[in-house]
Parts: structure tokens; sequence; C-alpha cells
């Protein structure tokens, strides 16, 4: 082999190399937040099932003694029965909202009886709620970013080349439906 | 072969040789930035168990270090010390330490036990010696122990702020803490060139690692395990109680930490501080009891409950601790792939360079 032709040869075989390496990283990376999303939706769907198993317990610690607030309880409890984890993850997403605004309204109508507030398991079971609703919403804002990226990259050059050779599609945000939508404001009466 | 053509040859092969190993690194780079970039920042509060990535700042746990060539307390340094002998360059000093530290963010604090771990820090400080033999600017040699208490008292900085260091100029400066780094500061030598990079207290990191609860670590055996010894050794064995009662009964399990390891297992004993008497020989120097806050804080220092997160290797998957914030951490390994490209330009120059020098012409 003459010297021009081992240098063409090396150029074109370094050309390969590198535009492999960038191939496969670009798949690897898809393929990792593909699983990232779906670990973080998973840590999600664990706090949001921690939460349904606490929230009958909540419930029945305050409902003999808020005689008045029954249609607090109620709303809570048809929350919590109308959660499936079964469901799209949107449709879960606006069960959890709501349940999430509800069980806020709860504390805050606990908060008008000062025999129920100051009783240990009514404490304890609300401060574990609101452990569960924090974690809920850091996991969730987890979850969206991971989905971000995986959006945003499938749909970057070179990987959209390969979403249609692997059947990457964009996933859904955990958020409710219209939940992302800029409020009016009024500026003037 | 003229003397032309053998510098142009040997110039070829080392920017074939350059560009190559820029190249690699720039992979490197570019995997690591992948990586970092691939993961969500979690907040530390509410860490699910798995692979996580959180950003926060530096606090040193039980133990910081002291850096070698800027005596700044840190949790990592490597620091590298070239000197001039006759018309080589020689490495004096090549050293590289870690401990284990917490990472704080807005929502709390994690421990993290990097054994094992890819350190992701550029040097910070990369200085020579003057023409005329004077020390760069910046340079403090370690004047004692590398490794110190992770929390500073009022005494210890007091203590500190007295300590009287040596002059950098003279012949006599001792060891410095070490031999190797005695070398640097003796009389004859010649022109040296420093370099140190270090993840100091204080410091914003990003870390990749696993999380997991602290009874859960596989440490010390586990170290061994996350760098590819055999999955299933003692430690694996530790996780059935009835082998853990099996070892127990036929005694090669210790009862207690006390019986495992002796004065080892006291807190704060070796850094001056036990917070109980240590059993030592009678001929040894005796080391007074701490008071009872700093045994407190000594004692509450070194606990961890075994349900508490910590963050360390996980199997197949080394933690990555990089200097800076996400994006600076991204940007770093983005720029290293960058300059790698610039390499296979380079080695492809080179090797047509190569080919010219050889056969005398461009054409066939």
């Amino acid at each position: 082999m003459s010297p021009q032709a081992f240098a063409a040869l090396f150029s074109f075989l370094l050309v390969v190399v590198v535009m492999g390496f960038l191939l496969v990283a670009t798949y690897n990376s898809v393929v990792t937040l593909g699983q990232q999303a779906s670990k973080a939706w998973a840590n999600i769907d664990v706090s949001l099932k921690q939460r349904h198993d606490e929230l009958p317990n909540l419930v029945e610690a305050v409902k003999d003694l808020m005689t008045y607030e029954q249609a607090t309880l109620t709303r809570v409890t048809q929350l919590r029965a109308a959660y499936s984890s079964a469901e799209p993850i949107p449709a879960q997403a606006a069960t959890s909202a709501a349940t999430s605004s509800a069980v806020r309204q709860l504390f805050a109508v606990v908060e008008r009886y000062p025999d129920i507030k100051s009783q240990a398991n009514v404490l304890d079971l609300q401060r574990e709620i609101q452990r569960l609703e924090e974690i809920i919403a850091d996991r969730r804002e987890l979850y969206n970013d991971t989905v971000y990226r995986f959006n945003t990259r499938i749909s970057q050059f070179p990987s959209n080349m390969l979403a249609g050779l692997f059947g990457w599609t964009a996933r859904p945000f955990f958020s409710a439906p219209g939940e992302l939508a800029t409020p009016a404001v009024r500026l003037t009466e | 072969m003229s003397d032309a053509a053998a510098i142009l040859i040997s110039g070829s092969i080392a920017g074939i040789g350059g560009g190559l190993w820029l190249l690699v690194r720039g992979f490197g780079g570019y995997r690591r930035a992948g990586r970092l970039d691939d993961t969500g920042t979690s907040r530390i509060a509410t860490l699910a168990v798995g692979e996580v990535r959180v950003t926060g700042r530096v606090e040193p746990a039980e133990l910081a270090l002291t850096s070698p060539l800027q005596s700044r307390r840190c949790v990592y340094f490597r620091s590298q010390v070239r000197q001039q002998q006759g018309r080589s360059m020689q490495t004096v000093l090549d050293e590289k330490r870690a401990v284990g530290f917490r990472v704080r963010d807005d929502s709390g604090a994690i421990r993290v036990f990097p054994r094992g771990a890819i350190w992701d820090a550029p040097a910070v400080f990369k200085e020579g010696d003057g023409f005329s033999g004077d020390r760069p600017p910046g340079l403090a040699l370690r004047s004692g122990s590398a490794i110190g208490p992770g929390t500073l008292d009022r005494e210890d900085l007091i203590a500190q702020l007295l300590t009287v260091r040596p002059s950098l100029g003279g012949s006599d400066l001792g060891t410095m803490g070490s031999s190797r780094v005695g070398i640097i500061s003796g009389t004859g030598r010649g022109r040296s060139e420093y370099e140190e990079a270090r993840i100091e207290v204080g410091d914003t990191v990003t870390i990749i690692g696993t999380a997991l609860p602290f009874d859960q670590l596989p440490d010390p055996d586990g170290a061994d395990l996350a760098e590819g010894s055999a999955v299933g050794g003692p430690l694996a064995a530790m996780g059935d109680p009835e082998i853990a009662a099996d070892l127990d009964a036929a005694g090669t399990l210790a009862a207690n930490p006390e019986e495992a390891w002796g004065n080892a297992s006291i807190p704060g004993f070796g850094i001056g501080e036990p917070v109980r008497a240590p059993h030592l020989n009678p001929e040894a120097s005796p080391e007074s009891v701490a008071d009872h806050d700093t045994a407190e804080r000594f004692t509450r220092t070194f606990a961890i409950a075994p349900g508490e997160l910590v963050l360390a290797i996980g199997q197949g998957r080394p933690m990555l601790v990089s200097l800076g914030a996400p994006s600076v951490a991204v940007a770093r390994g983005q720029d290293q792939f960058l300059v790698g490209l610039l390499g296979a330009v380079v080695a492809i120059g080179s090797a047509v360079m190569l080919a010219i020098a050889i056969s005398g012409t461009i054409g066939p």
C-alpha cells in the first residue's frame, strides 16, 4: 500500500470512528433518557399509591368529629376512589391535582376544630400526607424535566433520524389538561 | 533521508499520536457530558432510591483534606509537581486523595461515599517557577497532616491562624508533611511546574450516584464488589439472617463495633478528640477525651441512621463527581469533545504530511 493510500484509509477510518461514536452515543443517550423517564414515573406512581393508602386513615380519624363538614370529606373520598394507576398519565395528573386541592381544603377545615387538630394521630397523619404531597410535587418536577429532555432529544438531529427507525415517540407530561395554559391577565377594569 | 524529512516524519507521527489522544479524551468528555445531561436534578429531601443527580454545596463530614500545593481545605485533590532534572522533566509529586463528604441543597443534605468515583475537576492552580527560580504566587505548600477534622471550632481556627508557616525560599524547609514535598523545596533543584485540581469545602458540585439506605451500603466489602469482584461474596451472605447467625455462632462475626475495630470504633479517635477513653498501651501518649459539647458533636457527625439515604457508587455505574453546576460541568465535557474533534483533524493532517514526507510527493 502506498503512503498516500494509507493516509486516505487512515483519514476515512477516523471519520467513520467519529461518526460511529456519535451514532452510538446518541442512541444510548435517548435510551437512557427513556429509562430515566420510566423510572421517574414509577417513583411518582409509588408516592400516589402511598397517598391513596393514607387518605382513608385521615378521613376515618376526623369524620365523626366533623359532622358539619361532610361535603369536604366526601370530596376527598370520591377523588381517592377516582384514582387508578391504569389511567393515562394526563388523567392521573388531573385526579392527583384535584386530590391535592381537596386535601389542602380538608387541612384548612381541620384548623377550625382545635379538638381534632390537637389529636396526636391526626397530627401524624397530616404530617405524613403533607410529606407525601411534597414528594409528589418534587417527583412530578423531575419527571416533567426528564420527559422534556427526552422529547427535545428525539426531535433534534441526529436523533430524529433514529426516532422513526426505533419507534421513539414523545411522552406525555404529568400535568392535567389545560394546567400549563397561561392564565388570562386583565390589567384594566 | 534528509534532516528536514526526518523532522517532518517524527513531527507527523507525534501529530498523529497527539491527535488520537485528544480524540479519545474528547470521547470521554462527551460521554461524561451526556451522562450529566441525560439525568434531571433531584432535590435531596425527596430523593428516591436508585441512580440520581444532585447538585449542591460541599460540606465536610468527619474529615477534610488539606491540599499539598495551596494548603486549601478540600474533599478531593489531585496534585502534581514536575521538576527539571537535566534536560528532562521528572514527576516528583503525584498525589490524589479523597474523603467522604456531604452535599447540601436548599432542601437538605446527604452523605456521599465517593469510593471508586470518577472526579471531574479542572486544575485550579497551574503555575511554574519564574526564570530566576522564584516561586509562583499562590504556592503555599502544606505544612502538616493531609487530614484534619471536618469541622473547625474557634480554637482550631485560632491555632490555624497563629501557625507560623516556613518561608518558601529557604533550603531547610523540612518535610512539609511529606518527604516528596520536601524534594520540591530542596536546594539545587531545577525549575518546577505545579498543577493542582481540587474540590473545596463550599464548592458547588454535581454528582451522579446511587442513592441507597446506609445499612445497604456495600462498605467496606462492597467497594470491591462495585469495582468488579465477584458478586455474592461474604457481603451477600450477610443479607441472609440464617447465614449471619451461622457466622456469628462460628465466631466469624464480632458482636459489636468495639470488638471488631477496637479504638477505631470510637468517634473522634485518631484525630485527637475521642468521645470516650480509648484503651491504649501504657507506653503510648495518652489521648485526652473530648469535652461534652465536642463529644456530642462528634457522635452526631459519625452516627448515620441505618435507614438514612446516602450516595455511593452503583453496581456497574461509577459515581461521577463534577465541579460546578450541571450546565458548567456539561459545557466542560462538550468543550473537551470539540478539542477532541480538533485532535482528529490534526491526526488526519499529520497522516497526510507523513505520506508526503515518505513518498516525497502529494499524488500517487
